[in-house]
């Protein structure tokens, strides 16, 4: 026989050979001195890798020598289930369905539920529009349930690969069918009276001026934009000063510090703004919806008015209902409304007697949040139900992701870690998504970026209770105990939260570490990939 | 089959006292059960998976399976024997779902030509190298060559189980602890031993 090689005297030691292989080398180790040498050195790197492998050279951790305490108990299910269901519906007919009936009556009619969640769509190019973004969501949801379905079956990276490529194709698919001419000025921008840009109009610039005509949207991202001209699509608005002093045939949608309105706007209003005005000539023919800080509205609005403002003066036209949460408002003597008028104010409002109103004001006055009483049963009430609703949110989470849940909950150990990077993410990520909604193509990236981030706030509480409960009470081994733990650690943290001015904070902390350990969770989960692509 | 030893001391007849009474929702028994083998089943998660923090969640998930699944044990079969089953199942499971597989690994051992070492070489970096420093090198390894290693070194799994886990072919165990080593020994020598590999076909 031959030197055999080092797989064969391997399988030799691990008694693998079959009874005449086996025999073929034991005789020609007796008398090869090197196949020998490698037998011995093979069986002794055994005992040694056994050796090293049983050494007990790191403790075991006190909590997992403790034995487990019972799981949950049916009655704490139930209060549970009760508190959470009780608190998802207060929340419901508390707050979301007044708020959408609300906007309903203002004119969005074509909304539902999850349209409203995503007015972002809206602004960005109108209903038309907002069914696109509905489509991509729901693809996009339909994309990451097909990567957890496949997730056993393909490797990950191919799932994600195909599920991500579809979504820029998606993406990359939705702007090719519009052109837009995009212009930069340097610094500044002016489109000359008697111009006109038969597509969208993009324009970066200190200063924008649009003199002349633009037959689609225009859209802008400057300091200061004064459109003098005739658009006939939407305008959209990111500047610190807006100025609209001609027709504009769409929609205006503006996130600015001041919008100062004297045209014309052929659709609707949105704005989201710090000092709003529409003088006495300035006509809108469709809705008007704001959030502002300063509002006087002085022209002709013929659809409904929904307005979240500091400070609200009425002394125009209002041909439909009118809807008002306002810390102060004034309605002048010039004043017409034609519609409802409801209003919730913090102070009373001050309305002329010279204002024509086509019936009587419903006017509530709302009390300052911190004048809710601590001493209020329903207040504790509240309280409890919104303790109910999160436990709800992390009893889906754990039985959704319970891996994912444990590795987060797991995370707040790593304190310091997790407190940079959630204070990191807290600050840094909505920032980096406004920024990505300013691209063109981005904007489904960063609104949906908006959404997780928003998701994972509410969920920090959950991890963070879930951690604080295994703290108090020792590691769980079920289901039903680690939800037992994650229900005392959030009632713990509501109870702090509920003290005044530090209760702020404790919560703020709070969301730090628990944003941080779902950061350090998602990249425990990454970081494996990253490895293997460098060995690739 | 010689199973890793647990903390303490029950006997077969304790053992299915303790696993009656478990199935039968004793809590005080399934304490005692966990107490029992949860530092036997962490010392191995902590050699099977790359961190600590790793194997502490993997032998409470591990726990939370055993209790769910009890049912199915049968107890003709030493439960030992089950129990790091499923403890090497959830171990691997978990490295998989995190697409640490190594799926091009398989078709690169079986072209792969292996060099035969130097029997003094090999000798020399085991005298050089204690366990600390294996443990270490364990941790750097890929994982389907570790989980190799320890199911066969430190769990003593036949080829058969180890196939079943790793869910490759039985002739395949074989290459993939021989691959194990020649990677656990490149590690460590590039850690300051002086092993080295002689050319394929220049020693037997």
């Amino acid at each position: 026989m031959n030197h055999f090689d080092e797989m064969t005297a391997l399988l030799y030691l691990e008694q693998q050979l079959d009874t005449a292989h086996a025999q073929e080398v034991r005789g020609h180790v007796a008398t090869c001195n090197d196949c020998r040498n490698l037998l011995r050195a093979l069986e002794l790197e055994g005992v040694w890798l056994r050796q090293s492998l049983e050494a007990d050279d790191e403790s075991v951790p006190a909590h997992l020598v403790q034995a487990p305490e019972r799981g949950g108990t049916p009655w704490g299910w139930l209060s549970a289930f009760g508190l959470g269901a009780g608190g998802a519906y207060t929340m419901w007919s508390g707050f979301v369905e007044p708020w959408r009936a609300q906007a309903a009556q203002s004119g969005f009619t074509q909304g539902n539920l999850l349209t409203m969640l995503f007015f972002s769509g809206a602004f960005w190019k109108g209903w038309d529009a907002m069914r696109s973004l509905t489509e991509f969501l729901a693809l996009a949801t339909l994309g990451v349930l097909v990567i957890w379905l496949l997730r056993r079956h393909l490797r990950r990276t191919t799932a994600f690969a195909v599920v991500m490529g579809a979504m820029v194709m998606a993406l990359a698919l939705a702007p090719a069918g519009q052109a837009a001419e995009i212009k930069h000025g340097n610094p500044n921008y002016t489109l000359a009276a008697g111009e006109v840009i038969h597509t969208d109009l993009i324009v970066s610039a200190d200063a924008a001026r649009i003199d002349g005509d633009v037959d689609g949207d225009l859209i802008t991202f400057s300091r200061s934009v004064t459109v003098n001209g005739h658009i006939k699509g939407d305008v959209i608005s990111f500047s610190e000063e807006l100025h609209v002093n001609g027709i504009v045939d769409g929609n205006v949608r503006a996130f600015v510090k001041e919008f100062q309105l004297n045209g014309t706007v052929g659709r609707n209003v949105m704005s989201w703004v710090g000092d709003m005005n529409t003088d006495e000539k300035s006509v809108v023919n469709g809705t008007m919806t704001l959030g502002a800080g300063d509002c006087t509205l002085n022209g002709k609005l013929v659809g409904d008015l929904l307005s979240f403002s500091g400070s609200l003066e009425l002394d125009g036209s209002l041909g439909r209902n009118v809807m008002v949460r306002a810390g102060h408002l004034r309605v002048g003597p010039k004043a017409v409304v034609a519609g409802e008028f409801k209003a919730q104010v913090r102070k009373p409002a001050d309305i002329s007697p010279d204002a024509k109103l086509a019936s009587p004001p419903v006017i509530s006055i709302v009390e300052h949040d911190s004048d809710k009483s601590y001493s209020s049963p329903r207040y504790y009430w509240h309280q409890t139900l919104l303790w109910g609703a999160s436990f709800i949110f992390g009893l889906v989470m754990l039985l959704l992701m319970p891996g994912f849940f444990f590795d987060a909950a797991g995370a707040c150990k790593r304190t310091v870690p997790a407190f940079g990077f959630g204070i990191l993410f807290l600050f840094a990520l909505p920032i980096v998504a406004i920024i990505v909604c300013f691209t063109i193509v981005g904007i489904g990236v960063g609104i949906t970026s908006l959404m997780l981030w928003a998701i994972a706030l509410y969920a920090a509480q959950v991890v963070v209770g879930a951690w604080l409960g295994d703290r108090l009470l020792g590691p769980s081994t079920g289901v039903g105990a680690a939800l037992g733990r994650m229900a005392l650690g959030l009632l713990i943290l509501r109870a702090i939260g509920l003290v005044p001015h530090l209760g702020f904070w404790i919560n703020f902390l709070v969301i730090c570490l628990g944003l941080g350990a779902i950061v350090l969770a998602i990249y425990r989960y990454m970081r494996p990939n990253l490895q293997a692509a460098a060995v690739v | 089959m010689e199973r890793r030893k647990t903390t303490g001391d029950m006997s077969a007849a304790e053992l299915a006292d303790v696993l009656a009474q478990v199935r039968a929702g004793d809590a005080e028994a399934w304490g005692e059960l966990y107490g029992q083998y949860a530092p036997a089943i962490f010392r191995f998660c902590r050699r099977a998976l790359p961190t600590r923090e790793d194997a502490e969640d993997a032998t409470t998930e591990i726990f939370m399976k055993v209790r769910q699944k009890l049912g199915t044990y049968d107890s003709s079969r030493p439960f030992t024997a089950w129990l790091y089953k499923v403890a090497s199942n959830h171990c691997w499971d978990l490295l998989r779902r995190r697409r640490i597989r190594q799926d091009l690994e398989t078709g690169d051992l079986e072209t792969l030509p292996l060099e035969h070492p130097d029997p003094d070489q090999l000798e020399q970096l085991q005298t050089e190298h204690d366990s600390k420093h294996v443990r270490a090198g364990l941790a750097k390894m890929p994982d389907r060559a570790r989980m190799a290693l320890v199911l066969r070194y430190y769990s003593d799994m036949s080829y058969d189980e180890i196939a079943d886990t790793l869910g490759v072919r039985r002739a395949f165990v074989g290459v993939l602890l021989l691959r194990a080593r020649h990677q656990l020994r490149e590690i460590l020598a590039e850690g300051g031993g002086g092993m080295r590999t002689a050319a394929a076909g220049g020693k037997p």
